[in-house]
């Protein structure tokens, strides 16, 4: 057997996966915050949220302009170098994931200190929040294994959370005529429209998963074509 | 039907009309700036074991070469990629010992078939050496011209000039050696000494070039410029390139193969050929990944 070469190389691509990756974990505990602050009302915690977001942003940062030095010195090619693209795509999943906590905890300061929540679609919102959260963990998990299975099964449960948001929709409809609660349940329809994302976000993580392994990049689902 | 070189067999059906014959000399009113319609011809090696004496060398290499493309041979040393171009214009079996098995046909005409004229197969399939290999006594004009006279036809004077204008024009280096034809050829840089061995090889018209490392001895420049010529050569040629630069085989080839060596004293094998883009991006095989990678010398 010949004698492996190139092993700082392999070492320094294997680190920046595994920060690249973490960079998901750093957005399920961020959006694990914003769901207590959406829960509590908590305002404080939202602003923690969003200060927090510089790390992801950081993570990012770093992990980006790493890759890109390894493209120019080392001249990946193979599952390396398709390793190294799905990698910048997920990276900056990573970083519009964190964006969509934000965008969800800019919005709790507008709803009031006490807010004339509906309980119905408050629980709703942290339902969707959670399937997003497992949804998070999973496209981690599918990557670091390349189980291409797993990934696929992300579409599933991305469906759910889309049907969660379509509920969530339907309760604001018919929400009454209170102007407040209203108001109330337009500012969380957007709360869910952000964490809706976070999980179209996951998908596409699982997209890269599929062509790391396969060398073929197909959409999972095509949302201009739903049909197809 | 299995070719041996310097083994009697019987004759082929077709008689081997084009590699017993002297081509013509190239028209002079040919186009353009590298000059010339398209010659390429297919090369198809089926079964190829290479031997040297009691060394098997290569084993079972079967490929198909398509015309006007290039098509990149790489491999680590030892894994015998020289050894196979050699055996695609007869100069392998010039090494004492050395033998051929298998079938290699150049548009359907084996080159091993009896009665075929090595010499003559030379002159179809050129060849480009790893190190610039000018003739030192003689000038830029007369290396160009040294192959029309070598194969022993007799070329007019005004038609010597066109082909060797045309000739240095295809390889790039016109512009520069113009004004100094009868200066020796030695006194070129390394890059031009390998462009004019380049214009040596086309000035005879052949169908092939096979490159054997044409810029390992070249600077990055050179080496680009080499290169560039060698996509525009193959709109007239079929080109082979054995190369060790692996990223030289990414820019420049359209087609690679890569051959393996299990371990040393083993005979090396043809592990894979596709298409560059596949090969460098989504490789079929381990062995192939691990290579191109850099994951084993």
């Amino acid at each position: 057997m010949p004698e492996a070469v190139r092993v700082e190389y392999q070492g320094e691509l294997e680190r920046l996966e595994a920060s690249g990756l973490g960079g998901l974990d750093l957005v399920s505990a961020s959006l694990g915050r914003t769901l207590e602050a959406v829960e509590h009302q908590d305002v404080e915690l939202a602003q923690l949220v969003i200060a927090d977001d510089d790390r992801i942003d950081g993570r990012y940062l770093e992990v980006h302009q790493s890759l890109i030095t390894l493209l120019a010195t080392q001249s990946p090619v193979a599952t390396d170098l398709r390793l190294i693209s799905a990698l910048l795509h997920v990276l900056k999943n990573v970083e519009r994931m964190g964006d969509q906590c934000v965008n969800v905890c800019k919005l709790i300061p507008l709803t009031g200190n006490e807010p004339p929540a509906d309980e119905e679609m408050l629980r709703l919102i942290l339902t969707m929040g959670g399937q997003a959260r497992t949804l998070i963990s999973q496209a981690k998990r599918a990557f670091e294994e390349r189980n291409v299975e797993m990934a696929r099964d992300l579409v599933r449960q991305d469906d759910a959370v889309d049907t969660l948001n379509r509920e969530c929709f339907g309760l604001a409809l018919e929400i009454g005529d209170d102007a407040d609660r209203r108001e109330w349940a337009m500012t969380m329809l957007l709360a869910a429209r952000a964490i809706e994302r976070i999980g179209d976000n996951a998908v596409d993580v699982g997209e890269q998963v599929a062509f790391v392994v396969t060398g073929l990049f197909r959409e999972f689902e095509d949302a201009s074509h739903p049909e197809g | 039907m299995q070719g041996v070189a310097g083994t009697t067999r019987a004759e082929p059906e077709m008689p081997p009309a084009d590699v017993r014959k002297p081509a013509p000399p190239a028209s002079p009113d040919a186009a353009g700036e590298t000059g010339g319609r398209s010659r390429a011809k297919r090369i198809e090696a089926r079964n190829v074991d290479l031997y040297y004496g009691e060394f098997h060398a290569v084993e079972k290499a079967s490929v198909t070469i398509e015309p006007n493309k290039v098509t990149a041979l790489i491999g680590s040393s030892g894994c015998g990629k020289t050894t196979f171009l050699r055996s695609l214009n007869r100069m392998h079996e010039l090494t004492p010992g050395a033998r051929v098995e298998g079938d290699i046909s150049l548009d359907g005409q084996d080159i091993y078939a009896p009665g075929i004229d090595p010499v003559q197969v030379r002159r179809l399939v050129g060849m480009v050496f790893q190190s610039p290999n000018p003739f030192p006594t003689m000038s830029v004009y007369e290396n160009v011209a040294a192959g029309l006279t070598l194969n022993g036809s007799r070329v007019k004077k005004s038609e010597k000039d066109e082909i060797v204008e045309r000739s240095l024009r295809g390889a790039h280096l016109w512009n520069e050696v113009k004004d100094r034809l009868d200066r020796p050829g030695s006194g070129l840089s390394g890059g031009q000494q390998q462009r004019l061995c380049i214009a040596r090889a086309i000035a005879v018209e052949p169908e092939v070039l096979l490159m054997d490392e044409p810029c390992s001895a070249l600077d990055p420049v050179a080496t680009l410029a080499i290169e560039d010529l060698v996509r525009e050569l193959k709109n007239r040629f079929t080109i082979v390139i054995v190369t060790h630069n692996m990223q030289q085989a990414a820019r420049a080839s359209d087609v690679t193969a890569f051959f393996n060596l299990e371990e040393t004293g083993k005979p090396g094998r043809l592990i894979e050929i596709g298409p560059t883009e596949t090969i460098f991006t989504s490789p079929s095989e381990k062995a192939t990944e691990d290579y191109v990678s850099g994951r084993f010398g």
